[in-house]
C-alpha cells in the first residue's frame, strides 16, 4: 500500500473537485515536467533519452535493416524491456502490443519503401530503466524523438527494379542519410500515445503513481495527424492499488477524452518538436 | 562533421568516424572509435625533431629512418616527392626503376586505397618499402593528430582523401623546413588529378602531374617512354567499336543472386580466340561465348558475369580454328550482330530465370547421349561485367605490319603488340621507338578497355632483348608465367645461419640445446640417396636393414629444412610466396636461397646433415608394423644417380652392406607399387621429353624421351609411403588445417569427347569412370594391335581429362573427399621435397608440432591463413608446371631447327579446318590447317565420326580421323606476327 487509507480519502477528494486539484498544482491538460536527450546512441539509425522528475527513465534505440518487401509482413517491430518485469509478463506484453498496435495503424510506411522490392524495417527497442506510474507515455514520447531523429542511409542504386533486379547501394557518407521526415517529404509526426486518468468527471492527462492509486479508471488515447485516433481503450493504470475506487467509464468520459487529447496533444507534440530543435547534442559518444 | 576530438592522455587522442556499409545489398550504420597520436616520425634523416620519438615497434626494432637529407635535386633544389593513389596505381614500374624516384613518402591513405583497388600492385608498393634501397617511407597519416583530417560535409570520401594526402604535403613542408633542416628541400606532390593539382596549389603546394615531372628528370627521354597513357589518350581510335556497357554493380549482384546472371571464370579456347567458356555451378556444361561482341573486352581468366543469349542464338561449339591472323582481318563468321538485339528492350528477370531453365534442359539431353543435331545446342552467353581482371604484365612484341616504314619522326606513333599468349587479344600502345623495338621481346602493361575501342590500350614497360636470344626467351616465359625469379633480396638472405657454408652439425650433441637432445643420433644406419645424374639438391635418403624377427626396419630422411626457415621469418615469406622451385631446361629458379638448397640442408654424402626422420618396421610383404617420426642426425654413405644405383643393385658380385639394403629396399617397392596398383592407381602417361645441352655452349642438341628405370620407382614408392604415414599423423593432430593434397575424380563429362571418339574410331572401347580400379582397368584394354603406341595414346589423352591435384587444409573438406583419385588413396601429403617446395616446408611443421618437437606457428594453425597459404602454392605449381613445358617447348623448337625430319605423329584432334597432331618422338603437338593440307573448298568434315574428307595437294582424295597414324614432316618456322619458333608439322 502506497498510501494510508487518510491519505487516499484526501488526495481522493481534492481530485474530484472541479476543477480538480493535483498535489503537483497541474492543471489537467498538464504532463509532468520531462527532459530529454536525442541521438545519442552512435550506432543507431535514431535514439532518445527522457527522464521524468519522478526518476522514471527510457532509453529508445531504432535500427533499420534492409529486407525484401515481400518477404516481410512488418516493416516496423517494437521490442519492450522494463526493468524488473519477465518479458514474457503480462505487463510488458501488454505495453508491446499496444505500442506495436499504435504504429502499425498509424505511421506513413511509404518512408520506408526503398524500391519495388526492397524496403527497410525498422526495429525499435525500448527499454525502462524505472517507472512509478505506468510507463506508455514515457516510452511512447521517447520512441517519437526517436523516430523523429532516425535518419535513413541514402539510396544510391536504381529505384525502379520491377523488371530487372538491382542490389540496393547505399551512399557511404552518412551526412547524406535522411530523416524519415525528408524522406516523405512532409512534416512527419510519429504517433504518440496520452494516459489519462478517470475521476469523478475530471480526465487527467498523465496521472502521477499517487494520483493513479486513486483514480476510478484509466484510458489511453493515441494521436496522429492531429487529430485523437485508435486504439483508444481502457486500462487499469495503478499496477498494485486493490482497486477499491475502480468504477466503470461513462460515454462521457470517451468522448471529453477525445475532445481534451485534441485540443492539448498538439501542444505537447510541439514541445517535443522544440525539444530536438534546441537538443543541440551533435550525435557524438563524447 | 564537426570537432570531436577528445584528449586520452599527452599524446594520444581519441575521435569517431561514422559512415554507411553498404554490402549485399544492406545499409548499416558504423561507428569507429579512431586513435591518432603526435609521436609519428616523418622517417627523415634531415629532420631534428622526431629524433627523440623514435620507439621500438613491437617486435623490439628500431624503425630505419631512410629519407635522405641530400636527396636528388630537381632543377637545383632537393626533393621529397608525395605521390598520389593514381600515380602508384598507373606507374607502379616508374617508382620500381632505379632511375628515378628516390626518397618517396607513401601516405597511409594512397597505401590503402591502393590496396583496395589491386592487391599485387600493392604487394609490390609494400615490398619496395620493405627493400629500403629506393628509401620509400609510409607515413601513417591517418593516425597523426597532425594531419588527419575528417570528412566534410557532403564531401565524397575520395575527395577527402585526396584532401589528407595535400594535408600529409603541406605537413612535411612545414616539418622539415621550419627551423628544422639545414638545407631546404622542396616537396614535390606527384598527381594526374587536375582538379586535385589545381587545390593543391591553391594551398601553396608544390605539385607536378607525372608526365611534367618526368620531363624535369634528367633522364627524361629515357623514361618518358614509360609513363602509362593515362593522359596520353588514343582519341583518334574512339567510335571505331561499339562494345555494351559494362552493369553496375548492383546490377549485377542482384542478378547473380537471382540467377538471372552468372558467374565465372573466362575461359578462352586454345584454338579458337573468339570463343570463350565460362563454367557456372549452375550448370552441368560451361557456358559458351562467342564472337568478339559477346566476349565484350574480356580476357581470358577474367572473373566475369554473363548473361544467357536468347534461345534462337544457342549453337554448338564451334569445330573451326581461329587464331588472331594479321591485322586487319578480324571478319569471322561468328560475329554475329546480335549485340543490337539485345541492347534494346529490357528483357524482365523472369523471362531470363525461365531461360535459366531452358538451358538446363537443354544441357541435360545433350549429355544424355542424344546425337540430334537439335539437341546438341548449347546455350551461349554474353559477358556483361567484369568482375576482376586477370591483367599482368604481358609479353610480346611490336607488330611489324603496325608500324609505317617511312616514319621517321620522333612522335609517338600508336601501334600494336601481339602477345606470347595467342588466347590475348592484341594491345594498342604508343610509343616514339617503334622502330627500334621491332623485333624485340618486349614487357607490356594493359591499362584499359573502353567501350569504344576496338582493342585494348596498355604501355610499353621495357624490352627484354632480341626475339629468340636465349636470356629474353627464358625470362619471357618467366614473366609469362609469373614466375619470381630476381635474387633474393638482403633481408632474406640475412635469415641464413651466420656461419655461411661453414655451418655444421655441432660435435657435441649435448651442449644445451633442448632442441637438439630431441634428435635421434642415426649416424650409424647405412643410408644412401638416390637421384637423377647431377642432382644438387638432394631432399631424401633411404636406409633399409633386416630385424631378428624377420621384418625390416625401412628409413626415409627428408632434409631438415624447417631447421634453418623459421616461421614468420623474410626467408618463409619469400619461400611462401614463391612456393615451389623451377625447373626450365637451362636453369633452375630456386624457392630457397642457394646455400640452404644445395649446401646446408642438401643431404650430401660423407658429411653430417640434419634430417627429418621416417623408420617403418614393416613385415616381408611390406605392412606396416610400426611408424616412428623423429627429427635426426644422418651421415649419406653414398650419393648414387638412378642409373649408378641400378648397376650396383643388379651387379651380383656388390654383396657389402650397402648394397644389400638397397636391394631390401628394391624388392620393398616392388610390393608397394603392386599393393597400389592393386587398388586402383593410376598409370598415366604424358609425352615427356628431355632436352640435351651440349655442355660447351648451351645450346640444346638433341631430344629423348625420358626412360624410367626400376630405381625411379624405388624411390617414388616410399616417398608415396612417406607422404601417406605423415598425411595420417599431422591430420590426426591438426584436423582443421593439416596441409594435406587431393586429386578430385574427373567428371564424367571431361571423357565424354574422348569416348565418343574411342566407340567411333576404336569399335567401342570405353573408359569407364566408377571409380580408379575401373578407370586404371580400362586403360589397360585400351590396346590395338596393330600399334603399340595406341594405348600411350590414350593414356596422355586422358590424363588431360583429369582434374588437377591441389593442396587444402584438412578442415575445406570432409573425409571422404580427400581421396587422391590417380594415387588411390585414402588422404595424401607432399612430405618429401621441402627444398623445392613450400607444402612440405608446412607439412615439416606440423609434423614437428604433431610430435612435439616444437610449437607450431600460429600461420599453420589458423584456417584462413591457411587457406591463403595453399592458393599460392596451388598456383605457384601450376604456373611453375606450364613454365617448365613451355620452356621445354621453346628448346625444342630450337633443336628443330636442325633436326627437320619425317616422323610418325597421331591424329588427336579433329576440326573441320584442320587437325591436331602429336609426334612422340618430340614430344611436339601441331596444328595442321585444312589450307596446308589440300584443296579447302570440297573438304568434308564429318562430326560424328571425327574425320577430315578432303583432297590433298596433289589432288588425291583422303580421309583422316582421330586416332590416325601419319607420316609428319617436322620443320621449325617462326611465325613473324608472334615472334614464336614453333615446329611446324606437314603432313605427308
Amino acid at each position: 500500500m502506497l498510501l494510508s487509507p487518510a491519505e487516499r480519502q484526501y488526495l481522493y477528494d481534492s481530485l474530484v473537485q472541479n476543477p480538480p486539484i493535483r498535489p503537483d498544482a497541474r492543471n489537467v491538460f498538464q504532463c509532468r515536467p520531462l527532459e530529454a536527450t536525442t541521438t545519442f546512441l552512435p550506432s543507431s539509425n535514431g535514439s532518445a533519452r527522457l527522464r521524468m522528475t519522478d526518476g522514471a527513465e527510457c532509453i529508445v534505440s531504432v535500427k533499420s535493416k534492409v529486407v525484401k518487401t515481400a518477404d516481410t509482413p512488418n516493416l516496423l517491430e517494437v521490442d519492450v524491456d522494463v526493468q524488473g518485469y519477465r518479458d514474457d509478463s503480462n505487463f510488458v506484453a501488454t505495453l508491446k502490443y499496444n505500442l506495436s498496435s499504435l504504429l502499425h495503424k498509424n505511421f506513413p510506411f511509404e518512408a520506408l519503401k526503398l524500391t519495388s522490392r526492397y524496403s527497410y524495417k525498422l526495429f525499435i527497442d525500448c527499454i525502462v530503466m524505472s517507472n512509478t506510474s505506468y510507463p506508455l507515455t514515457i516510452i511512447s514520447m521517447a520512441i517519437y524523438l526517436a523516430l523523429k531523429t532516425t535518419k535513413l542511409p541514402k539510396l544510391v542504386s536504381e529505384v525502379d527494379d520491377v523488371n530487372v533486379e538491382e542490389q540496393p547501394t547505399f551512399s557511404d557518407d552518412w551526412e547524406d542519410a535522411k530523416t524519415l521526415g525528408e524522406a516523405t517529404g512532409s512534416d512527419f509526426q510519429p504517433p504518440v500515445f496520452i494516459t489519462l486518468g478517470v475521476i469523478g468527471s475530471s480526465l487527467l492527462f498523465d496521472p502521477s503513481l499517487e494520483e493513479e492509486q486513486v483514480l476510478e479508471n484509466g484510458l489511453i488515447v493515441s494521436f496522429y495527424d492531429g487529430k485523437a485516433q485508435t486504439p483508444l481503450q481502457n486500462i487499469n493504470l495503478a499496477l498494485n492499488s486493490n482497486k477499491n475506487n475502480y468504477k466503470g467509464l461513462k460515454s462521457t468520459h470517451i468522448v471529453s477524452a477525445i475532445s481534451m487529447v485534441n485540443k492539448y496533444c498538439g501542444m505537447i507534440i510541439h514541445a517535443l518538436d522544440t525539444l530536438i530543435d534546441q537538443d543541440e547534442g551533435d550525435g557524438q559518444v563524447f | 562533421m564537426p570537432s570531436d576530438k577528445k584528449r586520452l592522455s599527452s599524446g594520444l587522442t581519441v575521435t569517431s568516424k561514422v559512415f554507411v556499409m553498404s554490402r549485399n545489398g544492406s545499409a548499416t550504420k558504423v561507428v569507429r572509435e579512431h586513435y591518432l597520436r603526435d609521436d609519428i616520425v616523418c622517417y627523415s634523416t634531415a629532420c631534428n625533431k622526431c629524433a627523440e620519438l623514435i620507439k621500438e615497434n613491437p617486435d623490439g626494432q628500431i624503425p630505419n629512418i631512410q629519407l635522405s637529407d641530400v636527396p636528388a635535386k630537381l632543377q637545383n633544389e632537393r626533393h621529397y616527392i608525395v605521390v598520389d593513389t593514381n600515380i602508384v596505381l598507373s606507374a607502379i614500374d616508374l617508382l620500381e626503376n632505379t632511375e628515378c624516384f628516390y626518397d618517396v613518402i607513401i601516405p597511409q591513405t594512397v597505401l590503402d586505397e591502393v590496396k583496395n583497388k589491386s592487391f599485387p600492385i600493392y604487394q609490390r608498393l609494400r615490398s619496395l618499402v620493405k627493400a629500403e634501397e629506393k628509401r620509400f617511407v609510409v607515413f601513417h597519416n591517418e593516425f597523426h593528430e597532425g594531419t588527419y583530417v575528417t570528412r566534410k560535409h557532403g564531401e565524397s570520401m575520395n575527395d577527402r582523401n585526396d584532401r589528407a594526402i595535400r594535408k600529409v604535403v603541406s605537413w612535411y613542408d612545414n616539418h622539415i623546413n621550419h627551423d628544422n633542416s639545414i638545407e631546404k628541400i622542396n616537396l614535390v606532390f606527384v598527381c594526374n588529378d587536375k582538379d586535385c593539382r589545381k587545390k593543391a596549389e591553391a594551398e601553396g603546394i608544390y605539385t607536378k602531374s607525372l608526365v611534367d615531372y618526368v620531363e624535369m628528370l634528367p633522364k627524361a627521354d629515357y623514361l618518358r617512354e614509360l609513363v602509362s597513357n593515362d593522359n596520353q589518350t588514343f582519341t583518334e581510335f574512339q567510335n571505331e567499336a561499339k562494345y555494351q556497357e559494362y552493369y553496375s554493380e548492383a546490377r549485377i549482384m542482384a542478378g547473380v543472386k537471382n540467377k538471372s546472371l552468372f558467374k565465372g571464370i573466362l575461359n578462352i579456347s586454345r584454338y579458337n580466340f573468339l570463343q570463350g567458356t565460362v563454367q557456372v555451378p549452375d550448370f552441368k556444361k560451361p557456358l559458351l561465348v562467342v564472337g568478339t561482341k559477346n566476349l565484350n573486352r574480356a580476357f581470358n581468366s577474367d572473373l566475369v558475369v554473363v548473361e544467357l543469349l536468347p534461345q534462337d542464338k544457342w549453337r554448338s561449339p564451334s569445330s573451326t580454328i581461329v587464331e588472331e591472323g594479321s591485322i586487319d582481318d578480324y571478319d569471322n563468321p561468328d560475329d554475329d550482330d546480335d549485340g543490337a538485339t539485345a541492347s534494346n528492350g529490357i528483357i524482365p528477370d523472369k523471362e531470363r530465370i525461365l531461360l535459366a531453365q531452358e538451358a538446363t534442359k537443354a544441357i541435360t539431353l545433350a549429355s544424355s547421349g542424344n546425337t540430334d543435331v537439335e539437341h546438341k545446342l548449347q546455350p551461349t552467353a554474353k559477358v556483361v561485367g567484369v568482375i576482376r581482371r586477370s591483367w599482368r604484365y604481358y609479353v610480346g612484341q611490336i607488330a611489324p605490319t603496325s608500324v609505317s616504314a617511312d616514319d621517321n619522326g620522333n612522335a609517338s606513333r600508336a601501334c600494336f603488340v601481339v602477345l606470347m599468349d595467342t588466347v590475348l587479344p592484341k594491345i594498342r600502345i604508343r610509343t616514339r621507338r617503334a622502330k627500334e623495338l621491332l623485333g624485340k621481346r618486349i614487357v607490356i602493361s594493359v591499362d584499359s578497355w573502353e567501350a569504344t575501342s576496338k582493342y585494348p590500350s596498355g604501355h610499353f614497360v621495357r624490352s627484354l632483348g632480341d626475339i629468340e636470344s636465349t636470356e629474353a626467351e627464358t625470362e619471357a616465359l618467366l614473366l609469362e608465367h609469373d614466375v619470381e625469379y630476381r635474387p633474393f633480396a638482403t633481408n632474406v638472405l640475412n635469415c641464413l645461419p651466420k656461419e655461411g657454408d661453414k655451418w655444421k652439425v655441432p660435435e657435441n650433441l649435448d651442449n644445451g640445446d633442448e632442441q637438439l637432445k630431441k634428435r635421434k643420433d642415426l649416424r650409424g644406419e647405412l643410408v644412401c640417396s638416390i637421384d637423377p645424374p647431377n642432382c644438387v639438391d638432394i631432399d631424401d635418403a633411404l636406409h633399409a636393414k633386416p630385424l631378428p624377427n624377420g621384418n625390416f626396419q625401412v628409413g626415409v630422411h627428408i632434409a631438415d629444412v624447417t631447421h634453418f626457415v623459421k616461421a614468420n621469418t623474410a626467408l618463409d615469406d619469400e619461400g611462401a610466396s614463391r612456393g615451389t622451385s623451377v625447373y626450365l631446361v637451362d636453369r633452375r629458379i630456386d624457392m630457397l636461397p642457394l646455400l640452404l638448397g644445395t649446401n646446408l640442408c642438401s643431404l650430401n654424402p660423407y658429411i653430417d646433415r640434419y634430417a627429418f626422420s621416417v623408420i617403418w618396421e614393416v613385415d616381408k610383404d611390406a605392412n606396416i608394423v610400426s611408424v616412428e617420426f623423429t627429427k635426426s642426425i644422418i651421415r649419406s654413405r653414398e650419393a648414387f644417380s638412378y642409373e649408378a644405383a641400378q648397376k650396383r643393385i643388379d651387379d651380383k658380385s656388390q654383396n657389402d652392406e650397402l648394397t644389400k639394403s638397397m636391394r631390401i629396399l628394391l624388392n620393398l617397392s616392388k610390393k608397394l607399387k603392386q599393393k597400389r596398383l592393386n587398388n586402383g592407381a593410376l598409370n598415366l602417361a604424358s609425352p615427356e621429353v628431355k632436352v640435351h645441352m651440349d655442355s660447351e655452349t648451351s645450346d640444346p642438341g638433341e631430344v629423348e624421351i625420358k626412360q624410367l628405370l626400376e630405381t625411379n620407382s624405388l624411390v617414388e614408392e616410399f616417398m608415396l609411403f612417406a607422404n601417406i604415414s605423415v598425411a595420417r599423423k599431422i591430420y590426426d593432430s591438426y584436423p582443421q588445417t593439416a596441409m594435406l593434397r587431393r586429386h578430385a575424380p574427373p567428371p564424367a563429362s571431361n571423357f565424354e569427347q574422348l569416348n565418343d571418339m574411342l566407340s567411333v574410331r576404336k569399335n567401342g572401347m570405353h573408359i569407364s569412370l566408377e571409380n580408379s580400379k575401373a578407370l586404371a582397368d580400362s586403360l589397360d584394354n585400351c590396346i590395338d594391335p596393330k600399334d603399340e603406341y595406341f594405348n600411350t595414346l590414350v593414356r596422355i589423352m586422358s590424363t588431360r581429362c583429369m582434374m588437377a591435384a591441389e593442396y587444402f587444409p584438412s578442415g575445406f573438406f570432409g573425409y571422404s573427399d580427400f581421396k587422391h583419385y590417380g594415387l588411390a588413396v585414402d588422404i595424401y601429403t607432399h612430405f618429401t621435397s621441402p627444398i623445392r617446395r613450400y607444402c612440405d616446408i608446412v607439412v615439416h611443421r606440423q609434423l614437428a608440432g604433431a610430435i612435439g618437437y616444437e610449437d607450431l606457428a600460429q600461420s599453420h594453425r589458423d584456417k584462413n591463413k591457411m587457406e591463403f597459404i595453399v592458393k599460392n602454392i596451388n598456383k605457384r605449381h601450376r604456373n611453375a608446371q606450364f613454365a617448365g613445358r613451355a620452356s621445354i617447348e621453346y628448346y625444342v623448337g630450337q633443336v628443330m631447327k636442325s633436326n627437320e625430319s619425317i616422323q610418325e605423329g597421331y591424329v588427336i584432334k579433329c576440326f573441320n579446318n584442320g587437325i591436331v597432331v602429336l609426334v612422340p618422338k618430340f614430344g611436339i603437338e601441331g596444328l595442321i590447317r585444312l589450307e596446308d593440307l589440300g584443296d579447302t573448298d570440297s573438304a568434308i568434315y564429318d562430326e560424328d565420326k571425327f574425320e577430315l574428307h578432303f583432297n590433298d595437294l596433289h589432288k588425291n582424295k583422303r580421309t583422316i580421323g582421330v586416332f590416325d597414324k601419319v607420316k609428319v614432316e617436322i620443320k621449325s618456322i617462326k611465325d613473324e606476327i608472334s615472334g614464336k619458333r614453333k615446329a611446324q608439322l606437314i603432313l605427308q
